[in-house]
């Protein structure tokens, strides 16, 4: 079970603050660190990685510092962004060399494994320099898994990958994910973190925006109504019956969906109020949908509020 | 010292260009010797002047610019370093690692052929030739420390390395003669001197103060190097 | 989440959906000539480090200072001292800096070249109106002026001062204006040289140290050759070493064309045919270091 914590943390360089304040508890499990560009995600992957100092507050990997600290990289596996490889290696070569940096007592044989969880054996005998995006990134994370890490941190790791390169690699953080491993993971994509990651950390602009299951974090903000989407026997009738109650803050009646758009500010009432009200007045439910729980709009919203 | 980090540094310096570039070096003067010996015959003054000019004072700290900064430079300017760092691997080790590959490039490619040259043009007369290879063989160890020192600090490590290796020790030692004190080309002047029958070469820094200068800028270098290279940060897409 | 209003409410409002999206540029569309001027323009600034960080300006105004400073510590010294005229000769101040105008070369010559190498973007510039010629033709007009303004300028404060210190005006014309002959060749043939190495390698560093040693290196065998020709005797052949170094071909060329030759060293013709064929060599290097750039990125 190994945590990396983030206490208070900032980092800065000169005027320009790219991490501000953020405390935050990457465990086990696979997290998903959201947020737009430039909003300091790769500051903090940096920090995490011992790459990056914190300017103030402490980066820890179970409560060692990670900063200067080479035994961590023992536990830490690092999937880097930028492109930059070993070029003029091969695929294997590549893995194997990284197998021996750590270390180990049978780098062949660690290499051949990962190799073969990324699936790019068939391409391991030629040079790197000749690979596409998506297969220098499946052999970046050879490289990073070949020492069996405890800790996986992926910065942008979908970039450039096709769909079927992008659900495989889901496939694989999932795995280690319920293995115990624990798995931090970048992007600004938010279908991606929506799919894998129950566990969410947003940053905008530097600052530690919302933690937790995304889902969770859209009850939490109560403030902004929830949105609606009800089809039913008799339209005008249930709007007049919904909004004599406290819990729902508007109702339009959409005739082009022949629908009705409701927002509601009591989530839990209102959940209760809808079957109660129909079943009374006798009318048919035939579709209630939320119209706003994906991601994208808990993003827009946590992005406009700022 | 780590086999891997020096088998990708040996692999990455000696890559195409480069590499060329190494070996076009030292073929020059080789040839240039060949053709001295053949036209102009034995002279001591020549064999000094070459050795010690085109060889000691030209070729040395240009091998071991291009390899002491060529062993670390290029990585850390791409960021695949981060390959190397990423690892339970001590940052003394890595740069041990590297500037081994630097030295023996520096061996091979400028203290073998002073070497080679030197019996083309004078033979083992007065030890001339053994003690500019000598010279040269320090120089190079001394050059390669430093250099990759300069690599590890500045992205704009060789021409840093250019302007000490050219304006600090020929034009400014030239004017201001306290400037030899810190010149590696004398230090290892120096050492050629003892080596070389007297008289034969000549250097305007003593060994006592010669030999400790040259430890210090080898190991400090190497060991700044380390200390720098553990404080590395890589912060953002630069 | 923009939104596309249509249908209507009903209301007396209009019915618009809003094109806030891609938008033509409608305004005049300056040649290929504009942009090669431009081009010039921006790689003349930066071979000197203005526009860009820093860092960047340390080496090459540093060079500068280096070039200027000697020249007006000498003129000071010489007008206080009211000695009539100045010090050195104007061409050998230009053969005593020549190591300053080298390494200038050699450090800006990749900056100049290299990122576009490094990080692909010379297709960028071919997709525009640029044609591949003009590219290179503004590039290397670029590094040309940038040497040349570092060697005229210290040949114009030598000049001010001696205008200055009412040293006899014809004599210092006439050998400002043989200076000024001397800096155009050390431009065109130094920046030619240093360009078509540094368009080789995409690495600024090995660039770098590729073309200072092409020109230490030339020096270094061009003087030892010089030595030994002169110590079997051929005092006047041994001239001949002058078309191994740039450096040495201009001054020898210089020195012969307007007779300032110094009286000792390698500088120098071996015949006045040697003056006509270093001539020759100067403006081969030239042109040829501007094909070479040519074909090289025609093929890029």
């Amino acid at each position: 079970m190994t945590t990396i914590s983030i206490d208070r943390a900032s980092r800065w360089f000169g005027n320009v603050v790219a991490v501000n304040d953020v405390s935050m508890t990457i465990a086990p499990g696979v997290t998903g660190l959201l947020g737009p560009n430039g909003a300091g995600k790769s500051t903090l992957i940096h920090m995490m990685s011992g790459f990056l100092p914190p300017s103030s507050g402490s980066v820890v990997l179970d409560g060692v510092p990670i900063w200067k600290n080479q035994q961590a990289y023992r536990q830490i596996g690092l999937v880097p962004e930028r492109e930059a490889m070993y070029d003029f290696l091969t695929g294997w070569e590549f893995v194997l060399a990284n197998a021996e940096l750590h270390g180990l007592s049978d780098p062949g044989e660690a290499a051949k494994r990962a190799l073969a969880t990324v699936e790019m054996e068939y391409a391991q005998d030629r040079q790197v320099s000749t690979y596409s995006k998506g297969m220098k990134q499946r052999v970046k994370m050879a490289s990073a898994l070949v020492h069996d890490p405890a800790v996986l941190l992926l910065d942008e790791p979908f970039n450039g990958m096709d769909p079927r390169q992008r659900m495989h690699l889901m496939e694989l953080l999932r795995r280690f994910g319920a293995e115990g491993r624990t798995v931090l993971f970048s992007s600004h994509i938010l279908e991606e973190v929506e799919q894998l990651a129950r566990h969410i950390e947003v940053v905008v602009a530097g600052r530690h925006a919302a933690s937790g299951d995304f889902r969770k974090i859209r009850r939490l903000m109560t403030d902004r109504p929830h949105r609606y989407t009800v089809r039913s026997s008799d339209d005008r009738a249930l709007a007049a019956a919904l909004i004599a109650d406290g819990s729902t803050a508007g109702i339009e009646l959409d005739y082009k969906e022949r629908a009705l758009q409701i927002q509601a500010i009591d989530f839990y009432r209102f959940t209760e109020l809808v079957p109660r009200v129909a079943k009374e007045a006798g009318i048919r439910l035939l579709t209630v949908s939320p119209a706003d729980e994906s991601l994208e709009s808990v993003f827009s919203y946590l992005v406009a509020a700022k | 010292m780590n086999v891997t980090v020096a088998r990708l540094t040996m692999r990455g310096l000696l890559g195409r260009r480069r590499g060329l570039l190494l070996l076009a070096l030292p073929l020059l003067l080789i040839v240039l010797s060949v053709v001295i010996r053949v036209v102009a015959g034995q002279d001591e003054n020549t064999a000094a002047g070459i050795l010690g000019g085109l060889g000691l004072g030209t070729m040395v700290p240009l091998v071991g610019l291009i390899a002491g900064t060529g062993a670390i430079g290029p990585e850390i300017d791409d960021g695949s370093i981060i390959y190397l760092l990423a690892k339970p691997q001590p940052r003394w080790k890595i740069i041990v690692s590297k500037l081994v590959v630097a030295i023996g490039c520096s061996v091979v490619f400028a203290a073998l052929p002073t070497y080679i040259a030197g019996l083309i043009l004078f033979g083992t007369f007065e030890n001339l030739t053994l003690g500019y290879t000598i010279a040269a063989l320090i120089a190079g160890i001394a050059y390669s420390a430093l250099f990759l020192l300069f690599g590890v600090i500045s992205r704009h490590a060789v021409v840093w390395g250019l302007m000490y290796a050219l304006l600090w020790e020929t034009i400014v030692g030239t004017y201001v003669p306290g400037a030899q004190t810190l010149s590696v080309h004398q230090w290892a002047l120096s050492v050629g001197q003892k080596i070389a029958d007297p008289g034969v070469i000549s250097s305007s820094v003593h060994l006592p103060t010669a030999i400790p200068l040259l430890l210090v800028a080898t190991v400090g270098g190497a060991w700044l190097a380390a200390a720098r290279l553990s404080r590395l940060t890589l912060a953002g897409e630069e | 989440m923009s939104d596309t209003l249509s249908g209507n409410a009903g209301n007396g409002r209009a019915d618009v959906i809003h094109d806030i999206g891609y938008r033509h540029y409608e305004g005049p569309r300056l040649g290929a000539g504009y942009a090669t001027r431009s081009l010039y323009t921006a790689s003349l600034r930066g071979a000197f480090g203005l526009g860009r960080s820093g860092k960047s300006k340390i080496l090459p105004m540093a060079m500068a200072v280096i070039m200027i400073v000697p020249a007006v510590i000498m003129v000071a010294v010489s007008v206080y001292l009211k000695s009539g005229k100045l010090p050195i000769e104007y061409v050998h101040y230009l053969t005593i800096m020549q190591f300053v105008i080298a390494v200038f070369t050699a450090a800006q010559a990749p900056v100049l070249l290299s990122r576009d190498l490094r990080f692909m973007t010379v297709p960028l510039y071919f997709s525009r109106p640029l044609r591949s010629s003009d590219y290179v033709r503004a590039k290397f007009a670029a590094m040309v002026t940038a040497v040349f303004i570092l060697t005229l300028l210290p040949m114009l404060i030598m000049w001010i001062g001696s205008m200055l210190g009412s040293m006899p005006f014809g004599y210092n014309i006439q050998h400002f204006s043989y200076s000024v002959v001397a800096a155009a060749f050390y431009a065109l043939v130094y920046a030619g040289i240093g360009l078509a190495v540094a368009s080789l390698t995409p690495r600024r560093g090995f660039g770098v140290a590729a073309i200072i040693a092409i020109f230490m290196v030339s020096e270094g065998v061009a003087g030892v050759i010089f030595q030994v020709i002169r110590h079997q005797g051929h005092d006047a052949a041994a001239h001949w070493v002058a078309m191994l170094n740039p450096g040495l071909l201009i001054d020898s060329t210089v020195g012969w064309l307007f007779g300032v030759t110094p009286d000792h060293g390698p500088v120098g013709v071996p015949s006045t045919l040697g003056g006509f064929v270093f001539l020759a060599e100067i403006a081969l290097i030239v042109v040829g270091t501007f094909a070479l750039l040519v074909r090289r990125y025609r093929k890029i």
